[in-house]
């Protein structure tokens, strides 16, 4: 400070700074020697308390601006001041919109998604498979064996080996639990898809799990997870349709599964096969009795007017031929005789052998019936 | 004067703030600490909030994570009760619950710790030996013991690590359930006979359920038709007893009635390719025989 007056202008303003009260006594000694520096310097004090007081407004400015933050629409955060989180309960949660805060190492915030939803993916029991392949479908090749911890799968309940994997959705529920209660919800989450597909399977036949009753495994995964969501209290919400299941038999023997599918089908194209002959034969049957039917009404009806109509005849009859029996007799046979031998084809009159012996008569049948029969009378 | 205060407050706020770090530190909620002194244990931090401390070279904090951490073991070949081999891995989750011993034990070092974890988890693992094959995989739910396999070995890892490491073991499950890879082609092998025995079951089953559906629509068409043919029986039969009230009529006087029915059948008998020898007897034409008689003996 005392080679202040030596060396006005190379002293830097901070060293000024400190000087500063010294000058009103300097400048009335040394009035004419120093006057020019003490302008200097006094000017140079002013323009530097004014730039200070600038620099503070501007501090405090940006102090208090420098606590606000924002939290989104789709969070929720928690104010920890000194670590310890601000609020008791659900009160320490703050909704969407602008907050204040004081700097960082007295209060930090911690923003939590809750509105999003998160997916999961557990692969841990499905074959292993490179991006470009997961995108096409193509599936890898058989190697007559699987790698464990290479190659994912789950053992089903018969013994049997298949790939499964899912998908979970899930929304953070309780945004304390789920953010002071675990280092990464996630990598749990993860664990506990996986331990409820190597659940699942378990407790499963292979063919229920992949065909049959998928539907139910399914619901039994989802079901081991809710439990254990429950169970561990991570703070989540698992919707029922956001747990998707996939199964599908190993490359080395799905040919085999594919055969098996393909015997089903026949076997029930062949069952489809009887049911429509089934009904074929019912319905012919039933168009058979209706003409059997038919024809006995038919029949019987004729037989009654048949009937009817002699038992008139023989009514209307019957006072001629008491009248005169012989010649009614006489006459009927006459008019029967005449349409007799007017229908019949080949009329033979023997007559009375002079020396009153019989006729010997041989007659050849041929076999065709519809051919006229010959008789050959043959004199003896 | 003016600048001399706020040289004295800025600089009052900065050693302020020195000596906040010095002397000072503090517990997030989701952490507990340790302060040690001259690399000696004083206290455990386990309220979150601000706390006091002597400066570095003195005092020393370790801050560890007190949230649950999870933890995957690493695939082991164990064998079952009924000597069956398995591949299997599990998951963990702990949390430090005792920040002494934690420090202590690791040195604070989570990796360190997630080691010593790995030979506690296939430990426990080994429960399995006192099961058989079917208690942890089985379609008849009643035997299955999934459950309670897991509960032991969880019990297990928890006795392991009860009050030696300041951790907690608070969940346990079973991660992956393999077999080792030679056994897999022998699975294959056996999946592929049970496919071909499922062939042949649903191919045998459809012709058998298809024939029997044929052979049952069949009898019922048959019954269909016999029953026709009784009713059709009954129908006629009927008729034959009304047509009984006609015939009643031809008690009259029998021999028109036989008369008339012989007429009748002769006519029905006679109707077409007839061939008819009459002998001389046969009304009407006995008149003939007298003039037959003369032609023949003259013919001859």
């Amino acid at each position: 400070m005392a080679n202040n007056p030596d060396q006005p202008d190379s002293n830097p303003p901070p060293a000024d700074g400190t000087a500063a009260p010294k000058p009103p006594d300097a400048q009335e000694r040394l009035r004419g020697v120093e006057d020019a520096g003490a302008q200097a310097l006094s000017e140079a004090l002013r323009s530097t308390s004014t730039i200070v007081k600038v620099l503070m407004v501007a501090l405090v400015a940006a102090f208090i601006f420098s606590g606000v933050f924002t939290v989104k629409p789709n969070e929720v955060a928690v104010k920890l001041r000194l670590g310890k989180p601000v609020g008791v309960g659900a009160g320490q949660l703050l909704k969407p919109g602008l907050h204040w805060k004081l700097p960082y190492p007295i209060d930090d915030v911690v923003a939590i998604p809750v509105g999003e939803s998160h997916t999961i993916k557990s692969t841990a029991g499905w074959y292993a498979q490179s991006p470009e392949d997961a995108a096409t479908g193509r599936k890898p090749q058989p190697m007559g064996l699987l790698r464990a911890g290479v190659d994912g799968y789950t053992l089903t309940g018969d013994g049997n080996i298949i790939h499964a994997r899912a998908t979970m959705s899930y929304r953070i529920s309780d945004p304390i639990s789920y953010w002071f209660n675990f280092s990464n919800a996630t990598n749990l989450l993860q664990h506990i898809l996986d331990n409820a597909l190597a659940y699942a399977s378990a407790r499963f036949n292979a063919d229920d799990a992949l065909y049959r009753n998928k539907l139910s495994y399914q619901e039994t995964v989802q079901s081991r997870v809710y439990e254990m969501v429950e169970k561990l209290k991570v703070g989540v919400t698992v919707q029922p349709r956001e747990v998707r299941v996939d199964t599908e038999p190993p490359v080395d023997v799905t040919e085999a599964f594919n055969d098996v599918t393909r015997a089903q089908n026949q076997g029930d194209i062949k069952i489809q096969e009887a049911e429509s002959y089934a009904r074929g034969a019912t319905n012919r049957a039933f168009g058979e009795a209706s003409v059997i039917l038919g024809g006995a009404i038919t029949s019987s009806n004729s037989l009654l007017v048949t009937v009817a109509a002699e038992a008139d005849r023989f009514a209307k009859l019957l006072p001629r031929y008491q009248a005169n029996p012989d010649l009614f007799r006489r006459r009927l046979l006459a008019e029967t005789m005449e349409e007799v031998l007017t229908n019949a084809q080949y009329k033979l009159f023997l007559p009375q052998r002079a020396d009153g012996k019989q006729w010997e008569l041989r007659l050849q049948l041929s076999k065709p019936p519809e051919i006229p029969k010959k008789e050959t009378p043959k004199p003896e | 004067m003016k600048q001399n205060k706020i040289t004295l407050v800025t600089s009052g706020v900065l050693l302020l703030i020195f000596l906040c770090m010095l002397f000072t530190f503090q517990v997030r909620q989701t952490e507990v600490a340790v302060v040690t002194t001259f690399g000696r244990y004083s206290r455990s931090v386990t309220e979150a909030g601000f706390q006091w401390r002597l400066p570095w070279p003195v005092q020393k904090v370790y801050w560890f994570d007190n949230r649950l951490q999870t933890f995957e073991s690493k695939i082991d070949q164990l064998t079952t009760g009924d000597q069956i081999s398995l591949v299997i891995s599990v998951y963990l989750g702990w949390r430090v619950t005792n920040p002494k011993l934690f420090l202590e034990s690791f040195n604070g070092d989570i990796t360190k710790a997630e080691q010593t974890l790995e030979p506690i988890a296939r430990n426990a693992k080994s429960v399995l030996g006192s099961y058989r094959f079917g208690d942890l995989v089985s379609t008849n739910q009643a035997e299955l013991k999934f459950d309670q396999i897991e509960k032991e070995m969880f019990e297990a890892v928890q006795a392991q690590t009860k009050s030696n490491y300041g951790l907690t073991i608070e969940s346990l499950g079973i991660k992956q359930l393999n077999l080792p890879d030679s056994i897999t082609t022998i699975v294959f092998e056996r999946m592929k006979k049970e496919r071909e025995t499922l062939v042949s079951i649903y191919q045998s089953e459809g012709d058998r359920e298809g024939k029997n559906i044929k052979a049952k629509a069949d009898a019922a068409a048959n019954a269909i038709i016999a029953r026709a043919n009784a009713d059709a029986e009954t129908i006629i039969g009927e008729a034959e007893q009304k047509a009984a009230q006609f015939y009643a009529q031809f008690e009259k006087n029998p021999e028109l009635a036989k008369f008339l029915l012989d007429l009748k059948a002769v006519k029905q008998s006679l109707k077409e390719h007839a061939s008819l020898i009459l002998g001389p007897q046969t009304p009407p034409f006995n008149l003939l025989n007298v003039a037959t008689n003369n032609s023949s003996s003259s013919t001859r």
